[in-house]
């Protein structure tokens, strides 16, 4: 084996499992599907040619997931979300988290298309959040290295973003304006 | 002592598996006690699963995929050349279809193709498998928060084992546990995808595993024998007694969860 493909097909053994995840985040944070694709190309372009540059040994989801948000974030659709973004909640602070029992049932008994239709509607520094930790199945330390956060920043928002998901499946008045919640439409 | 609050603050974090050791002994002995707080936390854990499968949403059309990895591999071949320059849209849709565009040869796009398929169908077998697995754990957690875990009672294999006759459409034989670590708390009949199966409940300790039996159907895609860590549930499964589905849920140490399998290896 020549020395020059052995980190090429490093960087394939890692990055191919990992193709229908970071495809299915593009798409979620995009919502669009021309743009998903051109998310995940760009995004395996910029971290193959960016490979040198990750530690062997360290998360590399991780990494390869920041790429892809980081590439989101400098799209159109990305610096739009980021102009109408505001976040009612208290950086890195538990938020309280009142129960009451329909509220709780809510998500588990929702339809499939209700819980997306849910997810769509919050806003994006919780759905990503919740994306991340409930759908890829990441640790907080690992979703506080895609996000650039602090991981207290990152219970606060698994803790509020599962909060808004019951409401808003609960039918209760959900803790964001309508049009927050539309940005990315 | 803390009060319920406080450990509702905690539930998320245990949910995820994220509570520190230090609170993880604690918390569970304050959900074993307070019905509030243990549904709280299955309602929680259900909630997690529901997200789950409904985030697995999306789907790469077979072109990207080809055309994602046939770049992957081209980039590689070009390593020590240099880089060629930047185009408007790199990679576009077109680019991959139009022959002047690579110098990737078609035969190789079509094994590359090929490659991808036979990938995608690994992967979608390995998101089955992790779907029933996540249901399979679901049922567990479901049952212990359920006020009548167990239908029948009793700590006696030779009681548990004909109540389950007729009741699901197989037989199977229950370890002798006295003399192990394990005690019988009884059994029920449950139900995966419509399927009945029995459920034995077993104690360790403080701990409760479950013990799924259910006919090897296709919809309970899972390795023939496999053992799962990731999650704060241990998991063990395997097949054996002509097609019988075993599997073994708990939070238990890995090697408890191990002992009680090959107990049931044993049984057979």
């Amino acid at each position: 084996m020549k020395e020059n493909s052995d980190s090429g097909s490093e960087f394939e053994r890692l990055a191919t499992p990992l193709f229908d995840s970071l495809y299915n985040f593009a798409r979620w944070l995009s919502g669009d599907e021309a743009e998903a694709d051109d998310l995940v190309q760009e995004a395996f372009t910029k971290a193959l040619r960016g490979f040198a540059s990750f530690t062997p040994g360290t998360d590399f989801r991780a990494w390869i997931f920041r790429i892809l948000r980081n590439t989101f974030l400098t799209s159109r659709t990305g610096l739009r979300a980021k102009l109408t973004d505001s976040l009612d909640e208290d950086e890195g602070e538990i938020i309280a988290v009142t129960w009451e029992t329909p509220e709780s049932l809510a998500v588990a008994a929702a339809t499939r298309d209700a819980l997306q239709a849910a997810l769509e509607r919050l806003p994006a520094p919780y759905r990503e959040v919740i994306l991340l930790c409930d759908v890829e199945e990441m640790k907080y330390k690992e979703i506080a290295e895609v996000l650039l956060i602090p991981i207290g920043t990152v219970m606060s928002r698994v803790a509020r973003g599962r909060k808004l998901l019951r409401q808003s499946l609960a039918g209760e008045r959900p803790g964001w304006s309508a049009s927050a919640g539309k940005m990315d439409e | 002592m803390m009060n319920c609050t406080e450990w509702q603050h905690r539930i998320d974090a245990y949910v995820d598996a994220e509570l520190p050791p230090s609170d993880l002994h604690a918390f569970r002995a304050h959900v074993e006690t307070c019905p509030a707080c243990a549904s709280m936390t299955l309602s929680v854990t259900e909630s997690k699963a529901a997200i789950r499968r409904a985030g697995h949403r999306y789907t790469a059309s077979p072109e990207l995929r080809a055309q994602v990895f046939a770049a992957m591999k081209r980039e590689r071949s070009e390593q020590h050349q240099p880089l060629p320059a930047r185009r408007e849209r790199p990679m576009s849709r077109q680019a991959w279809w139009h022959p002047t565009s690579t110098a990737w040869p078609r035969w190789g796009i079509a094994i590359a193709a090929l490659l991808l398929v036979v990938v995608g169908l690994f992967l979608v077998t390995r998101r089955q498998q992790s779907t029933a697995l996540a249901e399979l754990v679901d049922l567990h957690v479901a049952d212990l928060a359920s006020a009548n875990p167990v239908e029948v009672v009793s700590t006696d294999r030779h009681t548990v084992k004909p109540w389950f006759q007729g009741k699901v459409p197989f037989t199977f034989d229950l370890p002798e546990v006295q003399g192990s670590p394990f005690s019988l708390l009884g059994g029920r009949v449950t139900y995966f995808h419509q399927e009945p199966g029995a459920q034995l409940l077993f104690r360790y300790q403080r701990h409760l595993i479950s013990v799924f039996i259910f006919r090897q159907t296709p919809e309970l895609s899972l390795p023939a024998s496999f053992s799962d860590q990731s999650s704060s549930f241990r998991v063990r499964t395997w097949i054996q007694g002509g097609g019988l589905r075993y599997v073994v849920v708990g939070d238990a140490a890995p090697a408890i969860i191990q002992q009680l399998s090959d107990l049931l290896h044993v049984a057979q």
